[in-house]
């Protein structure tokens, strides 16, 4: 078991350091970013100052060392746009795109999990087909139109919910006693984004959960039980509901990383101040250190589930990490 | 005009100019300015500040919405960029010697007084009594000296050249001496257009670093600087003790909002009470609501230009096609698409906010016609008789459908294009390096540029020949800006600047669109309530409403 963790350990390094490396190469062929920050105009001798500054006048192999010596100190180096320190600006912003994050995921296990169950249970009647609509629309209605239908309504018309931000709760990282307080405070102003980010993840969540259960509710063993007369309340409860959520979760561990990483729509509409914004801010303005320290914390969070999946699942079933 | 008539004017204007004159050596008298350089002087026109001493404790937060992200390197005036944007923060945070402001261009702002030898090799500022920084340090001269040292951003470089060395004279009293004359100091070390006049603490700055300024500035302006979440809000808190007033409203919070929809959406629940760049689509949405009010705030000129006209086998290199290009625009209904009709066409392409500038309303320049059929006759004349295909039309980001119906005008007189939608950075790259950027020489591209620094800085940006985002490059617009250059004589070069501008136009380099209002939406939470609001906005050359400690709100709930 120990040399299985070793070697899934060494291949999620090896993951790490491609990704980064891409991620290095990538961005450079966007174009210039000096030009970005010097304006229309701008002296020669400004952008070279720019470009020192920078440090992309040095050999791009120069560039590539520099960048990877810092990354094993924990430096990702200063935004180009930002002016600041990406791992400062990185972590400050990380809190709130969990926070956003985790609450779409709930709202999407919580519309998704128990509609696609009912559409499972009652599958080709009306209930079936009310779960297919309501999947339908979660898929085909973009979360910034969710967004804003729900400004409009709930924000402007009724006034009930604030459209912009996360509200005043801080989560400061050398301060312990923000930190519960962030995670209960502001709902208001979680609600609308968290609901139309997750209602769009709902969609595939419901399908998902259906196509299972559907598959379990088929399956021989499940005959058997029925077979056994077991009330088929217990039959769902106890034996297909278990067997069906395997998928169901490990697709919403994946959503949820997505979620926390790249809800940029969301983020913009509501003006959250998540990572997504960062990293897209990053790329419209080839800001090289953002884009790459983004990528590699997205990148580290996937490679890291893997990693737990990979050993869990090694754990649970030797003949997996036998065959390696 | 009668002849009495005349001889009234005329005495009317000589009675005025004797008021003016004595008023001038009254004021100078009152505040004790005692000459610093010895010589002779140029007369500069520097209006005196506007001290407001009666005024109550601040009140209430005034949430204002930029249109993109923000950037904390804004609230260092070492590292200035050429953005205007900038100021928006050096105006809350910062203090520079003399800046824009209401009463006039360039207005006294920490110095009281400022001297330019004639020969343009020295000038002399002395500073007010008394100032300080945010953390009660005095501001003095080393801090002036200082920063002119170790500033790195525009213009640095020339600043650097020209400079022979800094001679403190005594706490208040600062004079530079220059290798050679530099004629344009006072313009450019005025707060609009550099950041090297906004003064820096020099023992905070030592004390924290680049990064620690950035990340908790200090100043002598209005506002001291709290908080920031880096890219999405700062918040400031009045100083009470700004030496020409104290700030009206009590907190300050600027958030970066990119999404129109969501800074009206903000506007409308009450959550900001300023929202910058409300042009365009959502415009008639703020017109219509009766709780929001708006402000034209005219900027500057949208234009088109022909990168690699002057190729011989470019078809815009014919100035009848450059012509008939200007003919084929509808400017009037381009004005009530994009801005419902508060826009006014105009006829040269440089903001007429800059004193400099020929005025494109009739007066200088004629207002540009619209005139399909003689669009056609003019082409008929060219190798284009019925029109012909060039590669791209690439508007200004993100107005996208103003490039459409510019193009839907174009095809009307035969000249076809496909438009080319670019990201806001990317066209600025492209802008950035002049014709280099556009590749080909069939490519007519729509910008708009409130450059301060007068006209001359946005004709040397664009219309001569060794500035990198060179677009224009004409063998006699270059012999009048070498003249212009090397002339020591203000009105001749005024001439000079003047001559190359009609050049421009009438030759259709440059074909102006309409003068473009960039609409600032107000919520009702704002003082006074109506139309006083438009007080705010009577600084020149200002696409945000400066100075920010003027503004008032209602006090928080």
């Amino acid at each position: 078991m120990r040399k299985y963790v070793l070697l899934r350990g060494f291949y999620s390094l090896v993951t790490l350091w491609l990704l980064v490396t891409i991620i290095f190469a990538m961005v450079r062929l966007t174009g210039d970013p000096v030009a970005m920050k010097g304006e229309i105009g701008a002296d020669a001798t400004y952008l070279e100052r720019i470009k020192h500054d920078w440090g992309l006048d040095q050999p791009v192999y120069w560039q590539y060392t520099g960048f990877i010596g810092n990354l094993l100190k924990g430096d990702f180096g200063h935004s180009f746009e930002k002016s600041l320190p990406v791992r400062d600006i990185y972590f400050e912003r990380l809190p709130n795109s969990l926070k956003l994050g985790f609450a779409a995921f709930v709202i999407s296990l919580a519309l998704g999990v128990p509609f696609g169950m009912l559409s499972a249970l009652k599958v080709n009647t009306w209930w079936d087909n009310a779960g297919k609509m309501i999947a339908l629309l979660g898929l085909s209605m973009p979360g910034f139109f969710v967004g804003l239908v729900l400004i409009i309504i709930f924000g402007v018309q009724l006034g009930w919910l604030p459209v912009l931000g996360k509200g005043s709760s801080a989560f400061v990282w050398s301060n312990p006693a923000t930190w519960a307080p962030f995670w209960f405070r502001d709902w208001p102003h979680l609600a609308m984004p968290a609901f139309a980010l997750g209602w769009y993840f709902s969609g595939a969540m419901l399908r998902i959960t259906r196509s299972g259960m559907l598959d379990v509710l088929g399956s021989d063993y499940i005959k058997l039980v029925r077979l056994k007369g077991v009330p088929e309340r217990m039959v769902v409860a106890k034996h297909a509901l278990k067997n069906s959520l395997i998928p169901v979760l490990t697709f919403a561990g994946l959503n949820l990383l997505i979620m926390v990483n790249v809800a940029v729509v969301i983020e913009v509409i509501f003006n959250w101040p998540g990572v997504g914004q960062l990293l897209y801010d990053g790329l419209s303005n080839r800001d090289f250190p953002m884009v790459q320290g983004v990528v590699l914390m997205s990148g580290l969070m996937i490679v890291m589930l893997n990693f737990v999946i990979d050993v869990l699942y090694g754990y649970v079933d030797p003949r997996i990490r036998l065959s390696r | 005009m009668t002849r009495r008539t005349g001889i009234k004017e005329l005495l009317a204007l000589i009675a005025a100019l004797a008021l003016v004159a004595a008023a001038g050596e009254a004021a100078a008298q009152k505040g004790g300015q005692t000459p610093i350089l010895s010589g002779p002087l140029v007369k500069l026109d520097i209006k005196e500040a506007q001290i407001e001493t009666a005024k109550g404790k601040p009140k209430g937060t005034f949430r204002i919405a930029q249109h993109f992200a923000l950037d904390p390197g804004w609230l260092d005036p070492l590292e200035h960029i050429f953005a205007l944007t900038m100021q928006t923060y050096d105006y809350l945070v910062h203090d520079a010697l003399i800046k824009p402001m209401p009463q006039g261009e360039a207005t006294y702002s920490l110095a009281e007084h400022a001297e330019l030898a004639a020969d343009f090799r020295r000038a002399a500022f002395r500073l007010r009594p008394g100032l300080k920084f945010h953390d009660g340090q005095p501001l003095s001269t080393a801090d002036v000296k200082w920063t002119y040292e170790n500033y790195k951003g525009a213009h640095a470089k020339l600043f650097r050249d020209k400079l022979e060395h800094i001679q403190i004279v005594d706490d208040r009293t600062i004079v530079f001496h220059f290798k050679e004359p530099f004629l344009e100091f006072m313009d450019l070390y005025n707060g609009a257009v550099s950041g090297i006049g906004w003064i820096v603490p020099k023992h905070y700055y030592e004390k924290v670093g680049r990064d620690g300024f950035k990340a908790k500035p200090i100043g002598a302006g209005p506002y001291k600087f709290v908080s920031q979440q880096a890219g999405v809000q700062m918040d400031f808190e009045a100083w009470e003790e700004y030496w020409r007033r104290t700030p009206a409203a009590k907190t300050i919070v600027v958030k970066g909002i990119r999404d129109n929809a969501a800074r009206l959406a903000g506007l409308q629940t009450g959550e900001l009470d300023l929202a910058f760049g409300m042009t365009g689509k959502v415009l008639p949405q703020v017109m219509a609501d009766k709780n929001l009010r708006w402000v034209p705030n005219f900027t500057s000129v949208w234009h088109l230009a022909f990168p690699g006209y002057n190729e011989p086998d470019s078809p815009f290199h014919d100035k009848r096609v450059r012509q008939a290009v200007s003919l084929a625009i509808n400017r009037e209904f381009l004005v009530r698409q994009e801005t419902q009709g508060v826009g006014k066409v105009w006829g040269n392409w440089i903001s007429p906010e800059n004193r400099d500038a020929l005025k494109g309303d009739g007066k200088d320049l004629p207002l540009p016609e619209h005139n399909i059929a003689k669009a056609k006759q003019v082409l008929a004349q060219t190798k284009f008789p019925n029109g012909f295909e060039f590669e791209w039309f690439v508007p200004f980001v993100p107005y996208f459908d103003m490039g459409e119906r510019i193009l839907t005008d174009l095809r009307a007189v035969g000249i076809r294009g496909k438009l080319q939608s670019l990201e806001g950075p990317a066209f600025r790259a492209k802008m950035g390096q002049g014709r280099k950027g556009f590749p080909g020489n069939r490519t007519i591209v729509q910008n708009i540029d409130p450059r301060p620094g007068g006209a001359k800085a946005t004709i040397g940006v664009y219309a001569v020949c060794g500035s990198p985002a060179s677009i224009v490059c004409e063998p006699q617009i270059e012999e009048l800006w070498t003249k212009h250059e090397a002339s020591k004589n203000l009105d001749e070069r005024d001439r000079l600047n003047k001559a190359i501008q009609k050049i421009l136009v009438e030759e259709y380099y440059m074909v102006p669109i309409y003068w473009n209002p960039f609409v600032h939406a107000i919520g009702p939470r704002v003082l006074p309530e109506g139309k006083g609001i438009e007080r705010y906005y009577d600084t020149l050359h200002a696409p945000y409403p400066w100075p920010w400690e003027v503004w008032e709100v209602r006090a928080d709930r």
